[in-house]
């Protein structure tokens, strides 16, 4: 419980930081940190029915803050926490490179599913040779950003880790310890 | 909790979970086709939260970029100053001769008329943060609704139409900006007075749809608000018309237009704190809160 408030909120100060990074980066440059997070929460979580409430919960916190619908990106971050749990099943993604590379398509995958929702849902959304290329740079970035992200998450998680067993030790406890 | 959870299963979860998102985006896009809403505490607790961290966040960087223009600005000053003084030369005689010609056509009376209409109290607001994803364009500004912000509220600048408000907050507001594919308004040629809708595309330009018969729209026209979606005002400034994009085109023609408003630079915007009639009607049952912003003028209506 404590360590599901202590992502989410590590979710949501991504939110309001990159919110203000988007007033001084052009929007397509700023990484998307809020689903880097949720990628690193779906990379840790050990029970998928949490974690999907967490990134529900993340969701909307996302809707709130931006200009798409109440539940667009709720639904998203289901999608995309599901598919990271998959994903991570089948592969090793504790590695910087496949983790970029994962984070890539995600951030690309996230951005047409967006796009496809709100056409559903508002209209006029066109499939453009011009957004294809903002939405990679913009994937390519987020790429960049995730194994540093993904290590800000493992250390949350592991500092507020219900289990104790599971808990980082500080630089304090090893000497202790010693 | 935990053990709640597992009963439940994760795919009945995912199930339930989904439904709400898809119910909440239905109930949302109704909302905002009515012109937006006051959010609930728990949702708006996320903009109060928003609002002072973007505002401490952005400060910093805020300081140097503006230590920067300003050694720019002082660099230009002068050949600058010399610019602008021929143009306020120019644009004086121009001014003497429109209102000769305006009194000579009794004119006149109608422009003060539509001025006086114009007098609505305008809140400043700064403009705290960008929408937090790249699809979509809206801003949140540090008023709400202990300010007398509501949803549906017109917002401007000097340049022109900036968007509407869709969410408030105690403290803050969500506007989206004209940008946003959301967005439509009716809006008129000035010069012609063709008129059309106004939609944004996600980009940085607007598109102007309009009908080709009778319609005459050339590149260079300025199009501003009609008045007729009765959310804004007449006689706003939405942008100017760079390209005819499809002149032999059939029935609607679509112009792109280049907004009146520079959205990468927007700082400091006006909270109009009337709604539209449209609005009104919408809300006519919701209590008005104290307004407790002074009267501001705002720009010049243009002359017909």
């Amino acid at each position: 419980m404590k360590r599901g408030l202590a992502l989410l909120g590590l979710g949501v100060v991504a939110l309001v930081v990159q919110g203000a990074l988007a007033t001084l980066v052009v929007p397509p440059w700023c990484p998307d940190l809020a689903l880097l997070v949720l990628i690193g929460i779906g990379l840790r979580w050990d029970g998928i029915a949490g974690g999907l409430l967490l990134a529900a919960c993340l969701g909307y916190a996302t809707d709130l803050l931006s200009g798409s619908l109440l539940g667009q990106h709720s639904l998203l971050n289901l999608l995309a926490f599901t598919g990271t749990g998959v994903v991570a099943r089948q592969l090793n993604l504790r590695g910087s490179w496949p983790l970029a590379f994962f984070a890539v398509a995600v951030t690309f995958l996230y951005g047409l599913a967006m796009l496809a929702l709100s056409g559903f849902f508002v209209g006029g959304a066109e499939l453009r040779l011009a957004w294809l290329g903002s939405q990679a740079v913009h994937a390519l970035i987020s790429g960049a950003c995730a194994p540093s992200v993904s290590a800000l998450v493992g250390w949350v998680s592991g500092w507020v880790d219900d289990d104790p067993g599971n808990r980082v030790l500080g630089f304090g406890a090893v000497r202790r310890s010693a | 909790m935990p053990d709640l959870l597992k009963r439940i299963g994760a795919p009945v979860l995912f199930g339930l979970l989904a439904l709400v998102a898809v119910i909440t985006m239905v109930s949302d896009r109704r909302s905002l086709a009515e012109g937006g809403r006051d959010l609930p505490w728990w949702q708006a607790v996320m903009l109060e939260i928003a609002v002072p961290v973007q505002d401490v966040v952005a400060a910093p960087v805020d300081g140097i970029r503006g230590l920067w223009s300003d050694y720019v600005a002082l660099r230009d000053v002068r050949s600058e100053n010399q610019r602008l003084r021929s143009r306020l030369a120019e644009l004086e005689e121009a001014n003497l001769q429109y209102r000769e010609a305006l009194v000579a056509s009794g004119h006149l009376q109608q422009i003060a008329a539509m001025r006086d209409d114009f007098e609505i109290p305008m809140l400043p607001s700064e403009v705290v943060g960008l929408d937090v994803m790249p699809w979509f364009r809206s801003v949140l500004v540090d008023r709400g609704r202990a300010h007398g912000v509501r949803a549906g509220n017109p917002v401007i600048t000097a340049e022109g139409v900036v968007g509407l408000v869709t969410a408030t907050s105690r403290h803050a507001a969500k506007t989206m900006l004209l940008l946003d594919r959301q967005s439509a308004i009716d809006g008129i040629v000035q010069r012609s007075r063709a008129r059309g809708i106004v939609r944004g595309r996600g980009t940085d330009q607007l598109a102007f749809e309009f009908v080709v018969r009778g319609g005459d729209v050339k590149v260079g026209d300025i199009v501003i608000t009609s008045g007729l979606g009765g959310v804004y005002p007449k006689g706003l400034r939405i942008g100017e018309v760079e390209e005819l994009l499809d002149p032999a085109g059939g029935l609607l023609q679509t112009a792109s237009l280049r907004p009146g408003v520079d959205f990468g630079r927007l700082e400091q915007v006006f909270v109009m704190l009337r709604r539209g009639p449209t609005m009104d009607l919408l809300y006519e049952n919701e209590a008005r809160a104290p307004v407790e912003s002074a009267k501001l003028r705002p720009p010049r209506q243009p002359s017909s």
